[in-house]
């Protein structure tokens, strides 16, 4: 009795230390979102007071306001939101034929084309950049939305192609076998059949590509130069430096910013968990 | 152009003819002609061919040129000019310094660390999925937020964290994260592990997941403890998504110079400026294109003879 009672005990205190270390993570983790979040709530007076307050005393949104009316904010997450629409769309058309052509069909040169794809991702962004900037104004793509899109998609396309090949090549042949033999075209067997299997795989992968698009600095900083194309982040880190953007405002910006990644990325989770370790699961 | 290989897709199949598919027509016919494969993946092709190809070849070509906006009337081909001028660039030689140090130490930083997550977190309790989901969002944050964040949780008047590690007794005055020289490098970095964790977080715990729970228990059978367990069971399973997230992460560090343009332009000094860094300042701040090509070529290179030597380097270790 005494034997089972001690190991009950100490895995009773095996719980109690998993959970101990399972919350030290999260804290790390979110705290620094959560005093973002406190500090876009607490009045100017007690973000400069030097007796530091932790929780907000006066809860107010006058940062928000402040932020959203009194800057040009609201035109810079408009020129986001098209900007990464635009990259969502371009690599949601190009992006799902090309990896449903890899996952689905043995050709001459697939693993090159698939090596390839993985290549071009160490390309360094500056190195790119240049020659981009260079194009883009002969162009007279510089400084617009759909130029910045275009930039967007060098480095997000790959990523695409490769997390969608994954969601593919869980689907089945069978079904598309099947389908064939009902009579149905190819193009017919991959919209009517696999397409609509792989949905949440698709969603999963844009709302992913959606982010990197929406955060993106640096290649926006290069490419735009006025208020017409330029994207948020670029806005805010303007604000910051040149205008000495008081915390309040800032924290706030940066909450509104981060809450369509967060609720998207609440959203679709689980699936897009899949789809990003499917190799690390396979080895 | 090449066949596909026309065994799974059944093409003798007589009733694919009969049974016509009226709304797909002409794009059904299409689809069942040879090459289908190459006209699914031509878009993609052109696209990466026009956006990334080219703009790569074109920033070699202009590593070897003089090409500076504010000075267009001396844009010619000057050879290895540049590149040569690296070699002698005492800010080159610092920035790779400063390169090698903030990628091994956010690499290290993030794998311990994310390596402790995914063990802690790869447990079948109440709540464990959610937190594992929470862990990742930092790593979803855009670089202008997080990099943002933690410069106000920094600040040397008004920063949450001299006020903890105060009251914590770790510090006795608040010190200026960001203008001491010698400790600039190391805030930052602290502000990319902390952005970057989640990444090995995620694959680790997957590959945690994935360990067949039959060889824990031959190994307990074996007498082997926790520790003999995770030494040698647990570590062997992940070597290889080890090596891979490694080389993945070292290619965007090496990349990506984000954070510190956020965090502090590659001051006080020059003490944390990376080549990136360098580079993407060279292009942004003085137009001069040829040189900041250069380096970016530079950067490529060693980029490239890295992954080459570290996976030789893994797959020799192995055997």
């Amino acid at each position: 009795m005494a034997v089972v009672r001690s190991r009950r005990a100490r895995r009773r205190i095996g719980v109690v230390l998993s959970y101990a270390a399972m919350l030290t993570i999260v804290v790390f983790a979110i705290f620094p979102i959560v005093w973002c979040l406190l500090v876009s709530l607490k009045p100017e007076s007690e973000i400069v007071s030097a007796q530091m307050t932790y929780w907000p005393r006066t809860v107010t949104f006058e940062n928000y306001v402040a932020i959203w009316t009194r800057s040009n904010f609201p035109t810079l997450i408009m020129n986001s939101v098209v900007t990464t629409t635009i990259t969502v769309a371009i690599c949601i058309v190009v992006g799902t034929l090309a990896s449903y052509a890899i996952s689905r069909y043995r050709f001459r040169g697939r693993s090159a084309l698939m090596l390839g794809y993985l290549v071009v991702r160490m390309f360094p962004a500056v190195m790119i950049i240049i020659p981009l900037f260079i194009v883009m104004r002969g162009f007279g793509l510089l400084d617009s939305r759909l130029g910045l899109a275009l930039a967007y998609t060098t480095f997000l396309l790959p990523v695409f192609i490769w997390m969608m090949k994954g969601y593919l090549d869980a689907v089945p042949p069978e079904i598309e076998d099947a389908a064939r033999v009902d009579g149905s075209s190819r193009i017919g067997a991959m919209v009517r059949v696999v397409l609509p299997l792989v949905l949440p795989g698709l969603v999963a992968t844009a709302v992913f590509i959606a982010i990197g698009a929406w955060n993106e600095y640096l290649i926006a900083l290069m490419l735009t130069t006025s208020t017409g194309s330029r994207t948020w982040p670029v806005g805010l880190q303007l604000m910051v430096g040149e205008f000495q953007l008081p915390w309040g405002s800032l924290a706030a910006g940066g909450i509104i910013s981060i809450i369509p990644v967060v609720v998207l990325f609440v959203l679709v989770q689980r699936v897009m968990v899949k789809g990003l370790t499917a190799g690390a699961v396979k080895g | 152009m090449t066949a596909l290989s026309e065994a799974r897709l059944g093409d003798g199949d007589r009733r694919v003819r009969r049974v016509p598919h009226v709304r797909l027509g002409a794009l059904g016919r299409l689809s069942e002609r040879r090459g289908w494969a190459w006209l699914l993946l031509l878009p993609s092709l052109v696209m990466i061919l026009a956006i990334i190809l080219y703009p790569t070849g074109y920033g070699l070509w202009l590593g070897l040129h003089e090409m500076r906006l504010t000075r267009p009337d001396r844009d010619g081909f000057v050879g290895l000019k540049h590149f040569i001028a690296i070699a002698d660039d005492p800010i080159f030689w610092l920035s790779l310094r400063n390169t090698l140090v903030w990628v091994v130490g956010s690499v290290v930083g993030e794998l311990a660390l994310g390596l402790a997550a995914a063990l802690v977190l790869n447990k079948d309790l109440p709540g464990f999925k959610l937190a594992a989901a929470l862990v990742l969002l930092p790593w979803f944050l855009p670089n202008v937020v997080a990099g943002n964040i933690w410069a106000m949780m920094l600040d040397p008047r008004l920063g949450v964290i001299n006020d903890v590690l105060v009251r914590m007794g770790v510090l006795t005055t608040y010190r200026a994260w960001f203008a001491e020289p010698d400790l600039a490098l190391a805030a930052a970095m602290a502000v990319e592990i902390w952005h970057g964790f989640p990444f090995f977080a995620l694959l680790l715990l997957a590959a945690l997941k994935a360990i067949p729970q039959d060889l824990y228990e031959a190994a307990a059978c074996d007498g082997a403890k926790a520790w003999d367990q995770f030494v040698h069971v647990t570590l062997p399973q992940l070597r290889m998504i080890i090596v891979a997230s490694v080389v993945l992460r070292v290619i965007s560090l090496v990349n990506s110079p984000e954070i510190l343009l956020i965090l502090t332009g590659g001051g006080p000094g020059r003490s944390t400026q990376v080549l990136s860094l360098y580079a993407f300042l060279k292009a942004y701040k003085e137009f001069n294109f040829g040189y900041a090509s250069a380096l970016a070529t530079v950067m490529f290179l060693l980029l490239m003879l890295f992954s080459w030597a570290y996976v030789r380097l893994s797959n020799v270790m192995r055997d």
